[in-house]
């Protein structure tokens, strides 16, 4: 991003003070999202929105180098693209990292389902498990939803940055 | 009830997935998407020993347990392994080809994963049980289709990946339109309970009128995927801009998907429906719904059967020709359904109506994976499809020319492939049916294949006799590719000669879409009329 176009004083110190607050109600969304409003989609769509901030205010390098740690960014590709083939520089570069992970997110989504055919029960049957008599919190409840809503989190927010990060680049 | 009818559209899943990951190491990339073909092969081989082990088996799976029609089913009967089967068989060739033939870097990137989620969204429409799900199935299926469709991404193919995506968006925009109608007109989305409430539409409190508007939309649909006339505009674009074995699919496979829904939902589920005296349709009031499906279905095989076979004979391009040839040729696959649709299921005319479309759809299937693959083969090493540049290819590749005759000859029908079998069931079909329409279908199948014999025997004339000229000199397919190819012409030379079980199967496949009681009790329960009927009603 180049000087003259930096954002201003306001913009960045409201956006240092909302990220965390909009991360913590995605995952608060992410956690009850199977038996209340809320779930993997739109925690995902949420955190994605906490990471455009970021990226409006502060930048893509700033985004992927220093608080994804993506240590290929736009500007390294460019560099190493004699020696590295296209193809090696897309995979380590930011589009290939982000696009990774909503595989991982389909593969967890996946195999959340297939566990329940492990367990003799049709695909993507799930089940509950509640702890009694837990300090503070009463009752804690553990669902074997959480493993596909989790899946799907990592689909939304791998495929949402990807598009931001095509549709940045350009 | 058992995890095996899930098991082809699990496996493709994982195929997916598996491509996905391993996207970063190419040689396990091609590995795991063959792998996944191969284990979609032989998830369907088991699903359908579990099938046709019981002779009359319909499976039925709920996922995560929920009872239809509240929840996601899956069910597997005759009719969908029949089509899961030539899925797995047209793929399992295409994907060889595809691993053999795309670019690597493209292959890398995205192809396999595409692939495999196309294959996932074509199981899924054959499997489910439930129109809300075919639309997201179509969605996956087609999702993947559009991104293989501008693979190569160069002005030609965005221009025709443009058309198709913009009708294909269009087309699937009117299909949630008309799911959207039929559930608040008969309040559930599952094909069973959906083919109970429309037989007895007063006690469910539906007025068909409004159905049979909806349910026509979506036939508009269905023939728009399946590439009927006049839904026919993004057929010969996308085929050419598609990389050749995703061509080969979308011809051999995809356009089966729009048959399907069309037998299944408007030969089965919708067939027991009739048209009420009331609302301005008197002419045709009392009538089952069938008779208007089956007149719109005829207009549209007439037309597919006259436009693709007189735009094929003008072509001048090999996979244009074939492109044109697809939509006549969907034109036959059809046209016996708008014969049968003039008696009710119970009629032996119905039953060969049904069983000439499954057995035409599978020879249709088979032979233009075979033309496809082959002139995907050529261009691959021509660098053109063009008949001026094209000639004596027969004496450059022998056996890859001979694939292409068989699959030629197979669509114009002659003994003793498998195409003669499916002309010959359409023909009886027409003959049969000592009606008008029966004739008129006669009289369009005479054309039709006097004109397929036309394109077919220019095809092989122009590209593959002559002189070979120094463009097609240098035509050498790998080993391994042209090994693929014959395999699928020996399949077709196969079902050829050995008819008889292919046609117990289809016969099995037809007897499934007209009980549809017994399918109505397999999803709902044996009591079923009793025990949810009066709860929701």
């Amino acid at each position: 991003m180049s000087s003259n176009n930096q954002t201003t004083v306001i913009v960045r110190t409201v956006v240092r003070s909302v990220v965390p607050i909009i991360v913590l109600v995605a995952i608060g969304l992410l956690l009850q999202g199977h038996n209340f409003p809320g779930g993997g989609f739109i925690g995902g769509v949420l955190t994605v929105t906490a990471f455009a901030l970021v990226y409006i205010t502060y930048g893509a390098e700033y985004l992927s180098q220093n608080l994804l740690g993506i240590s290929d960014g736009s500007v390294a590709r460019r560099e190493t693209q004699d020696v590295l083939d296209p193809d090696e520089a897309f995979f380590s570069g930011t589009v290939g990292r982000y696009s990774a992970v909503f595989g991982l997110g389909l593969a967890l989504a996946a195999g959340g389902g297939l566990g329940a055919i492990a367990f003799g029960e049709p695909f993507l049957s799930q089940a509950v498990l509640y702890f009694d008599h837990i300090p503070v919190f009463g009752v804690i409840e553990l669902a074997s939803a959480l493993i596909f809503d989790l899946g799907v989190y990592f689909v939304v927010v791998g495929s949402l940055l990807t598009i931001l990060a095509v549709v940045g680049n350009e | 009830m058992s995890a095996i009818v899930a098991a082809p559209l699990l496996v493709a899943l994982g195929g997916a997935i598996g491509c996905l990951l391993m996207r970063s190491r190419p040689r396990l990339l091609r590995g795991v998407s063959l792998l996944g073909g191969v284990g979609y092969l032989l998830a369907t081989v088991a699903l359908a020993r579990a099938v046709f082990a019981d002779s009359d088996a319909i499976l039925v799976y709920y996922l995560s347990g929920w009872q239809a029609p509240y929840g996601i089913t899956l069910v597997a009967d005759r009719l969908s392994v029949i089509f899961i089967g030539l899925t797995a068989i047209v793929s399992l060739a295409a994907l060889w080809v595809s691993v053999r033939t795309i670019d690597a870097s493209g292959q890398r990137i995205s192809y396999h994963a595409l692939y495999q989620f196309m294959v996932v969204g074509i199981t899924g429409s054959f499997l489910t049980a439930d129109i809300f799900n075919l639309f997201v199935w179509f969605e996956v299926m087609l999702m993947a289709s559009y991104v293989l469709v501008v693979f190569h991404s160069g002005p030609e193919q965005t221009r025709a990946g443009m058309q198709y995506v913009v009708l294909n968006l269009l087309g699937s925009a009117v299909m949630l339109l008309a799911i959207g109608g039929l559930y608040a007109t008969t309040g559930t989305l599952n094909m069973a309970d959906l083919a109970r409430r429309l037989a007895e539409p007063a006690a469910y409190g539906i007025a068909p009128g409004p159905v049979l508007g909806l349910t026509g939309l979506l036939l508009c649909v269905f023939a728009l995927k399946a590439g009927l006339v006049p839904f026919q505009f993004w057929v010969p674009g996308a085929y050419q801009a598609a990389p050749p074995p995703v061509t080969a699919m979308l011809a051999g496979v995809v356009k089966k998907v729009g048959v399907y829904a069309i037998i299944r939902l408007y030969f089965s589920v919708f067939a027991v429906a009739t048209i009420p005296d009331s609302g301005g349709l008197s002419v045709v009031a009392g009538e089952p719904f069938l008779v208007v499906f089956g007149g719109v279905i005829l207009v549209m095989a007439l037309l597919s059967i006259l436009l693709g076979g007189i735009g094929a004979t003008g072509r001048n391009n090999l996979d244009e020709l074939l492109a044109y040839s697809s939509i006549s040729q969907v034109g036959f696959i059809v046209l016996p359904l708008a014969v049968a649709a003039t008696t009710l299921p119970g009629d032996s005319l119905f039953r060969a109506g049904v069983l000439a479309t499954i057995v035409y759809a599978i020879i249709h299937g088979f032979a233009k994976g075979v033309l496809f693959l082959v002139s995907g083969a050529i261009e691959d090493h021509v660098g053109t499809l063009e008949f001026s540049q094209l000639g004596g290819i027969s004496e450059q590749a022998p056996v890859l020319s001979g694939a292409f005759f068989v699959g030629g000859l197979t669509l114009i029908g002659i003994p003793p492939l498998f195409g003669f079998f499916g002309k010959l069931l359409v023909f009886k079909v027409g003959v049969e049916a000592q009606n008008t329409i029966g004739w008129i279908a006669v009289g369009a199948t005479l054309i039709g294949a006097i004109l397929t014999i036309t394109y077919v025997t220019r095809a092989w004339e122009r590209a593959f006799w002559g002189p070979p000229n120094e463009f097609v000199e240098e035509l050498t397919v790998s080993p391994s590719v042209v090994a693929v190819i014959a395999g699928l012409a020996i399949i077709i030379i196969a079902l050829g000669i050995g008819f008889q079980p292919v046609y117990e199967l289809a016969n099995g496949a037809t007897s499934a879409v007209i009980d549809t009681d017994a399918y109505v009790r397999a999803v709902l329960g044996p009591e079923s009329a009793h025990a949810i009927g009066g709860g929701l009603r």
